[in-house]
């Protein structure tokens, strides 16, 4: 356990010195401030590029709308960056050859791949929350209504969602050996998730699912319990995934 | 005499990469406290040799043991007292040096890490300041290497072709250091530089198709194949092409202004013989000195030869 936390302070200080949770932070963050703000907007850049030729009366705009922007943009945007950012995690460390030297002292691969892994769940969960929380501020600020009284029900399987991605990301990185590799095995993957998703019999079971209902869940015209399929399934398929790279781990020469 | 247990052995040890068959049966020990130095033509498998005692390639067959410990690929526990330099060692460029050793002693669980770890960068002159690995020139980083592998005080020093990227002035600190080591860190080195095996090491083994074709004191092997040789140095070329021509059927060389007569007699016989003949022919030589084989005549006699000769 002392050389899971060495390795974790070392995985922590990599990702501030490089600024790769900088990096992270500014964009999620740019997220949180712009979604309750062009909500906020919509109606007058409407106006303004349309002007009287737009026949249509544009509704107020509501807390829905802000949130809307936020899973909209975490959904699409968010999770892509966090796979370029972190697409490179182990392959960079395998091609550059930088555990040649502590595995040969000792460390084992588990330490390797286990500490990663927490470390990206880290950074997740505290740039996520961060945002999550900035829109929470701002959307009560701009939206003093109550159209979404359930929050937190859409900001957790968000969360979880996060944590079976960086499983993918981490095991993509692992299994190929570059940056790019490990992204198109992410991407790969996602796409599969979404056409899984056209089934609907599926669709309960798919982790795509956790981000997909976020607004429901948020409204409270689903709720937690009915995603239970779909979050049990992603909390398992990251967990062998997690086995998975530390079996490939195991096998990788360096 | 005290018998010296031996801290490595490798026994009947294959490996191939796909069709190649790189090690063929690989047996050799190194004793306790002695300084082996490896060579071997590019591809001969010094590198495999070295990761495969290092558990990070799996062998194909055969028995490597390190301490009386057998050698496990992947994670293998005799990596505790063993010590690496790759011959491009690779940090995290932004760490400092301290805290990338200190690293590297937090895994390996070292007592007294501090210390040690001041110790280190006073022996491989490294300043302990908030300068980051990144910018650290290939010198500064082999030096850091050595640190990283002497830091947990290894019985078993295994270096590839450490000397490398290192100036001449460094080159010469670290086969000082290496030499240092002798009798309380055994060191298993690689290298091209035939002239760096013969000043250090006490064994010396030449990989050559996939089996150590050699593998013994130098003296032995100088005894074994040294083959002594005489040289002249005439005036000028066309002389030292005139005497190479007049000492014929000798085996002599002839390259530039020198001409090298190996012999297997006494060297009184060949020297008579060889005077003779110039008195004869009227040449007059700058100088004439008597020499025994060089590591690399040695090195390139065993690998000619193809024989399997080993003293170990």
């Amino acid at each position: 356990m002392a050389t899971l936390s060495t390795m974790l302070k070392k995985e922590l200080l990599e990702t501030w010195r490089t600024y790769r949770f900088l990096i992270l932070a500014v964009v999620v963050l740019i997220f949180a401030l712009m979604s309750p703000l062009i909500a906020k907007l919509t109606p007058d850049i409407m106006k303004m590029s349309f002007g009287k030729t737009l026949q249509l009366a544009i509704p107020k705009p509501t807390s829905i709308d802000s949130w809307t922007q936020f899973y909209k943009n975490m959904t699409q945007m968010g999770i892509f960056v966090v796979a370029i950012l972190f697409g490179g995690t182990m392959s960079q460390e395998l091609s550059r050859g930088t555990l040649v030297n502590l595995v040969t002292k000792g460390l084992p691969r588990w330490v390797v791949a286990v500490s990663k892994y927490i470390s990206l769940v880290v950074q997740w969960s505290v740039a996520l929350t961060a945002s999550f929380l900035v829109t929470w501020g701002y959307t009560a600020y701009y939206f003093p209504d109550a159209k979404t009284p359930h929050i937190w029900q859409g900001f957790v399987p968000l969360l979880l969602f996060g944590l079976f991605f960086l499983a993918v990301i981490l095991f993509g990185s692992t299994l190929a050996s570059n940056s790019y590799g490990g992204l198109l095995f992410t991407i790969l993957v996602v796409g599969a998730l979404y056409l899984v998703n056209l089934f609907k019999a599926a669709q309960n079971y798919n982790p795509i699912s956790l981000i997909g209902n976020n607004m429901a869940l948020v409204q409270g015209s689903k709720t937690l319990g009915e995603l239970g399929p779909g979050i049990a399934i992603a909390i398992g398929a990251g967990l062998v995934l997690l086995a998975g790279t530390v079996i490939l781990l195991n096998r990788k020469k360096l | 005499m005290i018998a010296v247990a031996d801290i490595l052995t490798l026994s009947h040890v294959q490996k191939a990469f796909g069709s190649k068959q790189v090690l063929k049966d690989v047996d050799f020990s190194i004793p306790q406290g002695s300084i082996f130095g490896f060579v071997g033509e590019n591809g001969a498998g010094k590198t495999t040799t070295m990761k495969l005692i290092l558990g990070l390639e799996k062998a194909d067959a055969g028995i490597i043991t390190v301490g009386g410990q057998t050698v496990h690929f992947g994670a293998t526990k005799t990596n505790r007292i063993t010590g690496y330099l790759p011959d491009v060692p690779a940090f995290y460029g932004y760490m400092t040096p301290v805290e990338y050793l200190d690293l590297c002693a937090r895994i390996t669980g070292i007592s007294g890490r501090q210390h040690r770890i001041a110790e280190m960068l006073d022996l491989v002159q490294l300043k302990a300041d908030k300068h980051r690995i990144r910018g650290f020139s290939r010198g500064m980083k082999q030096r850091l290497g050595i640190a990283q592998a002497l830091l947990n005080r290894p019985q078993l020093l295994i270096c590839d072709e450490p000397t490398s990227a290192l100036d001449p002035a460094g080159r010469n600190e670290f086969l000082e250091l290496l030499a240092s080591l002798r009798g309380q860190t055994t060191v298993l080195f690689s290298t091209h530089i035939l002239s760096d095996v013969e000043r250090i090491s006490d064994r010396v083994g030449i990989l050559h198709d996939g089996h150590l074709q050699a593998c013994d004191t130098l003296a032995n092997l100088h005894q074994q194949f040294g083959r002594p040789q005489i040289k002249l140095t005439l005036s000028d070329t066309q002389t030292a092409q005139r005497c190479g021509q007049v000492l014929r059927p000798l085996p002599v060389q002839v390259q530039a202004n020198q001409v090298t007569i190996p012999y297997q007699d006494a060297y009184e016989t060949t020297a008579q013989q060889v005077l003779r003949a110039l008195v004869t022919a009227d040449i007059t030589p700058i100088a004439l000195q008597r020499q025994s084989a060089t590591l690399e005549q040695i090195f390139l006699e065993v690998i000619g030869n193809g024989h399997t000769i080993n003293h170990a």
